[in-house]
């Protein structure tokens, strides 16, 4: 019997500031050591003061998990020396005193299995360290401290999940629910780290830290799978203890019992009063939250009749959804969705191609506009896609400049057909003998035009001229 | 020029143009030439004190609008930040440390043109109370140099009490602003937990300590109070106070009002028959103003040092983590080490009482012994709030002898460590309690100070400072024999 | 009665090199000593408080740079980075 568990920290980066100072919340952009301050940097006599809106987004997440919530949240000093810790201890949070964590006792659905979210909490991230030197032992440690405070939260999980694809599929679900709620960059490198452990059949658990992102921790997961079963089929005892994901190898390596020495000597920060967090503020959050993936993935299927499939990709990509959401109308919704998730998703896969892009919704509706009008054909509306991704510009403009308009006129399209079956007369036997070919003069006709000929009327006017 | 003054004729005698303030401050500067050596309470001095105090001359001369300390000369405990000073809590450790910012504290002095003279001397990182716990040689007692001075806010007492300055700004965390407060005969007050910002004090217990004003009288007292507290963004922990004028009604006396004579704290063989004596009289000296008195019963006051003890080195152990000298400090090259053994090399430089501190903290809220320690020690917190907030339905005031003996010969109690803890047990309480609590100066015996404590209800800094001056309006002193 | 050597094992923890203060053992065992005390008083109906404050008092989520130059008053290496002893 197979048990996983995760524990995910997730940072806040669409705060603007730090958990406990009004340093910037995102720090990717700074040289190192330029965004800190007495506070961050724990200098003797600074005291931390808590971020509001840190509190509501870590308790919105908690809402999302469908966790309970409590009256009132306290932090804690874990203690314990690093370089990345300006104060040699981590302000986070414990449940020692009754349920004082932003959230606990939660779930999210993972292909019908509920896996269990034992607890959600509020902490600062710490600084980053940097080896630098020829060998280890010239190395000396480089600390930038940009990052100490950072607003993370720490979901953990129930060993609820029987294999490395569940987790996988989790990971992917949490990321767009944090996302979608507006609090978290998933995407971001670094926003987001998930430490697991594993056992099987029952037998002791093992940690496994310092894994550096969900593609590391998959490998992690297997390579541990491995690991234990190998040794559980030669009956050797797996030992009960928490290893470190080497990235160089490719393995986990055990943690030589430094956690075990470990006393955090856990108490209450008296810097930091109780919180309390109303009945009515939870419910205010709740009702600001934005709606839910599958809520609206719901929606998009029950009100608009969009394929599951497709309702299913819009849903769960905040940016898809947010174009969708301002391009449809009722009549052209299914159209709108159908366009995003088989042209433009083309174009914007990556999260970068989605903060480079140029496109609106506007030019969304501009398109099917034009499409169903007929001035423009899908295909060339393809091309377009490509060029309003790149330069923003109005549709009508785009359509304009690359001569994109459909032809419609019979005569012209009736020119090049017969311009065509000058060119292609063998074409034109096959044929007269076998209609199904066809659609290699349609083709060609759509060739010649540059994809721009009505294809429904090209088909209607080689068939009529086929038979005279 | 007179300088056994009080910061409230002081600035009447400003005003009126007795003297100037750089008249003033450069007398208190000779004055600390003349005796600091003997005395050793500051750590260092504030080398543009007279352009201070110049400038303040210069507004006052043009007219443009003056703060309300008119530059009276105030010392500063040397573990609270001002920006480019050596901030140094007495100790090797952040023997170059220069503060980069501002306590809130002094920012307000600051901005109502108090003049800085210097940091004063304290036991390290405030863990003490006699401060020769200082890593820089100890403080003396004005009133004889044989004797300790008290502590930790030792320095800053004595500074007082010399006249090498009129008022100073220590810390209290069990007793360090009171103790040598009574040990130095001033007045020494640990306001309400949260009434004064935090911000810029180098924790060592942050869960009770408080910075507390040192003046001459309870008036100036008060008026300091005015400039320092309040609400601060700075703070999570600090509370509105509704910006009260705390030298309002300041003289309108104890009739009526009922004293409760904390039993635990003054039983007679608890006291050294001075303070007992002294005791006696102040409670004669309470009933003859007006005030009924009668004794009261706080249990749990037995346990308190103990509690105190446990909760304050578990906090320190924390608090002084971050000490590893890789962010500032002293100089100290890595080479050669790895990072256990260069952080663990460069605590040596902690003092002996701090080390201690840090050890206990380490193993009283460690896992297997915070339930005997550390969580009973919350404990008894919480059961000593309970009692002395029933107290409180009934009586106006708590009081008791500030400390248990008068000042002692240097090196008398240094070594057992239980003689010197007990020194605090009248004093813990309120920290624990997060009650405001005043020792005020009540009799010179065989030339030592005795001090007598108030404690009011939390908040009540208003009602304190009343029963204070009027207990002070009692006592006559002679003056400091330096 | 603390075991002496639990008192040595605690120190390493904190930091705190016991080589030349051996002496400190010997007074951190007596303090402890004193401490208990604290098994005399029955505390079975208290309960840990704090002080607390409601969700609209904390801070406002806002970025506030502070001082660039803050890196160079404190132990700071090339580049800005702090220098810091090799891990093992």
């Amino acid at each position: 019997m197979t048990k996983i568990g995760l524990e995910i920290h997730c940072q806040l980066t669409k705060l603007e500031s730090k958990l406990f100072c009004p340093c910037k919340a995102n720090y990717r952009e700074f040289e190192p050591n330029h965004n800190i301050c007495p506070v961050c940097m724990g200098l003797p006599g600074s005291l931390p003061r808590l971020n509001q809106k840190a509190v509501e987004s870590a308790t919105s997440i908690a809402l999302a998990l469908n966790c309970q919530t409590p009256e009132k949240i306290a932090f804690f000093r874990k203690n314990y020396f690093y370089p990345d810790l300006p104060k040699n201890f981590q302000i986070t949070q414990l449940n020692v005193y009754g349920d004082m964590s932003v959230g606990g006792e939660g779930y999210v659905d993972v292909e019908g299995k509920k896996i269990k979210i034992r607890r959600i909490q509020l902490e600062e991230d710490p600084g980053r360290l940097i080896y630098e030197g020829a060998s280890d032992r010239t190395k000396i440690t480089l600390v930038d401290y940009n990052r100490a405070g950072t607003p993370l939260v720490e979901i953990v999980t129930d060993p609820d999940f029987e294999n490395p694809r569940q987790v996988r599929i989790f990971l992917n679900i949490l990321s767009d629910l944090l996302e979608n709620l507006g609090v978290a960059e998933p995407g971001l490198e670094g926003a987001m780290r998930a430490d697991g452990n594993v056992s099987i059949e029952g037998g002791n658990k093992v940690e496994i830290k310092n894994i550096g992102s969900f593609h590391d921790l998959e490998k992690a997961l297997h390579f541990e799978l491995t690991r234990q079963q190998s040794l559980s089929e030669r009956d050797i005892d797996i030992v009960m203890e928490t290893r470190h994901w080497d990235d160089r190898r490719k393995i986990t390596v055990s943690s030589r019992s430094k956690e075990e020495d470990q006393d955090y000597r856990y108490f209450l920060e008296n810097d930091i009063p109780w919180v309390k967090i109303e009945q009515t503020t939870r419910d205010v959050l709740k009702e600001n939250m934005p709606e839910s993936i599958s809520s609206k993935k719901e929606r998009y299927v029950e009100k608009f009749d969009i394929a599951p499939q497709v309702a299913e990709i819009i849903a769960s990509d905040r940016y898809y959804s947010q174009l969708f959401e301002n391009a449809y109308s009722e009549q052209n919704a299914k159209d709108i969705a159908n366009l995003i998730t088989t042209d433009v998703i083309g174009f914007i896969d990556t999260k970068e191609k989605q903060q480079k892009s140029k496109i609106t919704s506007k030019h969304l509706s501009d398109l099917i506009d034009a499409i169903n009008a007929k001035t423009i054909t899908r295909n060339s509306a393809k091309v377009a896609l490509q060029e309003i991704v790149k330069s923003g510009k109005d549709t009508k403009l785009i359509l304009q400049e690359m001569d994109l308009g459909q032809v419609s006129d019979s005569s012209e399209i009736d020119a090049i057909i017969s311009q065509i079956f000058e060119d292609e007369k063998q074409a034109v036997i096959d044929a007269k003998e076998r209609p199904e070919t066809v659609n290699f003069l349609v083709g060609k006709v759509m060739q010649k035009t540059k994809g721009k000929a009505d294809p429904v009327k090209t088909l209607e006017l080689i068939k009529s001229k086929l038979n005279q | 020029m007179n300088l056994n003054t009080s910061i409230l004729k002081y600035i009447e005698d400003v005003k009126s143009g007795s003297f100037t303030v750089e008249e003033f401050t450069a007398a208190t500067l000779q004055r600390i030439k003349d005796v600091d050596e003997a005395v050793h309470a500051y750590l260092s001095l504030n080398d543009s004190a007279i352009n201070d105090a110049k400038k303040i001359d210069q507004k006052i001369s043009s007219g443009e609008k003056i703060g309300q300390c008119y530059g009276f000369p105030i010392s500063i405990k040397d573990n609270i930040c001002i920006t480019g000073t050596k901030t140094t809590c007495a100790s090797k450790i952040l023997e170059n440390f220069i503060a980069p910012y501002t306590s809130t504290v002094v920012n307000h002095l600051q901005n109502e043109d108090a003049v800085i003279t210097g940091k004063t001397n304290l036991d390290e990182f405030a863990m003490g109370l006699t401060t020769e716990f200082s890593a820089y040689g100890p403080t003396k007692n004005p009133w004889n140099l044989d004797y300790v001075p008290g502590g930790s806010s030792g320095g800053s007492a004595a500074s007082v009490a010399a006249n090498e300055c009129l008022a100073s700004l220590g810390s209290d965390t069990g007793g360090s602003v009171r103790n040598p407060a009574s040990f130095c005969s001033v007045v020494g007050l640990k306001p309400t937990y949260g009434l004064i910002s935090r911000y810029g004090l180098i924790s060592y217990a942050n869960s009770i300590e408080q910075i507390g004003p040192m003046t001459k009288t309870v008036k100036d007292s008060a008026f300091l109070l005015n400039i320092i507290a309040g609400q601060d963004a700075n703070d999570d922990t600090t509370i509105d106070n509704d910006n009260a004028n705390y030298l309002e009604n300041i003289e309108n006396g104890i009739e009526g009002k009922k004293i409760g004579i904390i039993k635990e704290m003054t039983t007679s063989d608890g006291l050294s028959s001075e303070v007992s004596a002294a005791t006696k009289d102040a409670i004669n000296d309470f009933e003859s103003l007006g005030a009924s008195c009668e004794e009261v019963t706080l249990p749990t006051i037995p346990y308190t040092v103990a509690a105190y003890y446990t909760i304050t080195s578990t906090e320190a152990g924390s608090n002084l983590a971050r000490y590893d000298n890789i962010r500032y400090g002293y100089e100290m090259d890595s080479e050669g080490y790895e990072y256990n053994s260069y952080i663990s090399k460069s605590r040596t430089r902690f003092g002996p009482e701090v080390t201690r501190r840090i050890i206990l903290g380490g193993f009283v809220p460690s896992a297997g012994h915070a339930g005997k320690y550390f969580l009973k020690a919350l404990k008894v917190k919480s059961k000593l709030i309970s009692e002395i907030n029933s107290a409180f339905e009934k009586f106006d005031y708590l009081i008791a002898p500030t400390a248990p003996v008068q000042p002692f010969r240097f090196g008398e109690k240094i070594d057992d460590p239980v003689t010197l803890m007990l020194l605090d047990y009248n004093t813990v309480t309120a920290n624990l309690t997060g009650k405001p609590a005043i020792s005020v100066p009540y009799r010179i015996s065989n030339g030592l100070p005795i001090g007598m404590q108030i404690m009011a209800n939390s908040l009540q800094e208003k009602s304190l400072f009343q029963a204070a001056y009027a207990l002070e309006t009692k006592t006559k002193l002679p003056e400091v024999p330096l | 009665m603390v075991d002496e050597d639990e008192i040595i094992r605690v120190a390493k923890l904190m930091k705190i090199d016991l080589e030349d203060h051996g002496e400190h053992v010997s007074r951190v065992k007596k303090m402890l000593e004193y401490f208990d005390i604290l098994d005399q008083i029955d505390l079975s109906s208290e309960e840990i408080t704090s002080q607390q404050k409601s969700l609209n008092e904390l801070r406002k989520d806002e970025f506030i740079p502070y001082d660039k130059k803050l890196i160079e008053s404190l132990k700071n290496f090339r580049e800005h980075y702090v220098r810091a002893p090799k891990m093992n």
